[in-house]
């Protein structure tokens, strides 16, 4: 049984997606053009993050994994696109063999080799999607575009704040955002401007926004195992909070897909442990200025209330540490 | 349809009482037992605006019936259901399978409405009362505190897992 124990953190920070750019945080609608449209990557934790993804594919099938059946041909362009993307920025890594429809996968940091016939899911060990998403650390959800709505036609989720894809699926994107007490800094629903936004990207200009949460000493907190994290949260002291607590910073890349209109989430999640951000003065401030912000609303909705004050606290500490350091 | 509606007990085809729908060439009154009065009163409502058909709900083995006459229907009809809940689900599916959608049905639920309650455990639905607003899931037995969010693919509310004060144990991760 996969443990949830965090077992990573990033360790490259010039690649963590620090979410803050001022001291007070509220929901806004922060989509910006990505400028490096291509979404793979290989950070130091590759290996560990992968590793675990798979565990957790292997052991939560339904949780992790959903699909609709008639969304294997929209699959399999989510599956040219990452494969094109991996070989063109990492050929050391990964590389792809064509003889017609008959292609070969490498994928050389874990030494494996596929063979398969493209178009034809019967060839593979599991869905299109799910089988190349295997290879990257990232989540993955694709929301098909109908009736100006987006709906989770399949999704493979390893990530989870408050989110299942085994609850989620068929879902349109109003459902999916219906709990959020979404306003933003200028008093509007969010969720209802970012989807109308979602609706204008178009094929080949993905955007980008950043989404940060914070999780108590647990990889994801899905909602089908709450009956186990939701007593834990409150057991968070600010004494343990340093290590047991990380900044959850999760980079959402969206891109339209040119052949089914469909709209890819593609997700990249990583962790710092509170205690690493005084690697960075600047970070540590501005964490401590916004979690000491945090209205009650939004950290009930975050899932963060029962260990927020703890956490302050423990930020308090450290400041007051170096402050009186400074003074001396 | 994997994304078909399902009549649950917030439908936006549930009301209190039925009303003339402008611009339809006909409306259809389906009605069982219990609703045949509630039927009856909308029937003469409706009086003189478009022609009126009435079908009668024998039992839910009376599904070939319905189907049949459903599918024969034309377009701008509009179908009000009058009905038990076990009655009226049975011919709402019926309607959803013909090709109607919401906006072409209009249902009064006779006595109390089902509630499900999908387990996030398990992943299988169970009945509760209206009001209820936690269960014990009917297959796996986990507690279950029952959440605002219903979803059409599973067929239910969301059924949060936790564990009753007094009751730990360890679930599982």
């Amino acid at each position: 049984m996969f443990t949830q124990r965090l077992d990573f953190k990033t360790t490259d920070l010039d690649t963590f997606p620090f979410p803050f750019t001022s001291g007070n945080y509220r929901y806004s609608n922060d989509l910006k053009r990505l400028s490096n449209i291509n979404c793979i990557e290989v950070t130091p934790e590759y290996r560990l993050q992968v590793e675990a993804k798979r565990r957790l594919l292997q052991e939560q099938p339904h949780i992790r994994f959903q699909s609709f059946p008639h969304t294997l041909e929209m699959q399999w362009e989510v599956f040219e696109m990452l494969i094109d993307m991996a070989i063109d920025r990492y050929p050391q890594h990964f590389e792809v063999l064509k003889d017609g429809d008959n292609w070969t996968f490498r994928n050389h940091i874990f030494g494996e080799s596929d063979s398969f016939v493209f178009g034809d899911a019967s060839t593979l060990p599991n869905e299109p999607l799910d089988y190349i998403g295997r290879h990257f650390h990232n989540d993955f959800v694709l929301m098909v575009h109908r009736d100006s709505n987006f709906y989770l036609e399949v999704g493979q989720v390893s990530y989870a704040a408050l989110f299942s894809a085994n609850w989620n699926k068929g879902m349109s994107f109003d459902e999916i955002h219906a709990p959020v007490p979404f306003v933003s800094r200028k008093g509007d629903e969010l969720a209802e401007r970012v989807r109308k936004f979602l609706l204008s990207i178009e094929p080949g200009k993905p955007w980008t926004r950043i989404n940060w949460n914070l999780m108590a000493d647990r990889w994801d907190v899905n909602y089908e195992t709450m009956d186990v994290w939701e007593p834990k949260r409150s057991e968070i002291t600010p004494e343990s909070a340093g290590k047991l607590v990380r900044l959850r910073v999760e980079e959402q890349k969206f891109y339209r897909l040119p052949r089914s209109n469909a709209i890819l989430f593609v997700l990249n999640t990583q962790f710092l442990p509170l205690e690493d951000l005084a690697l960075r003065q600047e970070w540590f401030d501005l964490t401590y200025s916004v979690l000491q912000d945090i209205p009650e609303p939004m950290a009930k909705y975050k899932g963060i209330a029962p260990f927020l004050p703890q956490s302050v606290e423990y930020l308090r500490r450290i400041d007051e540490e170096r402050k009186s350091e400074l003074r001396k | 349809m994997y994304n078909s509606p399902v009549l649950f007990d917030k439908s936006v085809t549930i009301v209190n009482q039925f009303t003339v729908r402008n611009g339809r060439r006909k409306f259809v009154i389906i009605a069982d037992q219990s609703g045949y009065e509630k039927a009856e009163i909308f029937t003469s409502e409706a009086a003189g605006t478009v022609p009126v058909e009435f079908l009668a709900i024998r039992g839910v083995e009376d599904g070939e019936r319905i189907k049949r006459f459903l599918l024969s229907q034309t377009m701008g009809t509009q179908f009000y259901i009058s009905a038990a809940w076990g009655n009226a689900v049975m011919v709402f599916k019926l309607g959803v399978e013909a090709g109607l959608s919401e906006d072409e049905i209009q249902v009064v639920i006779i006595g109390p409405k089902r509630r499900y309650v999908y387990c996030m455990k398990c992943f299988e639905v169970t009945g509760v009362a209206e009001k209820a607003e936690s269960t014990e899931c009917g297959h796996c037995k986990a507690s279950l505190e029952i959440g605002p969010f219903y979803s059409i693919v599973r067929e239910g509310y969301i059924g949060y897992p936790f564990i009753p004060a007094g009751k730990e144990e360890v679930v599982g991760s």
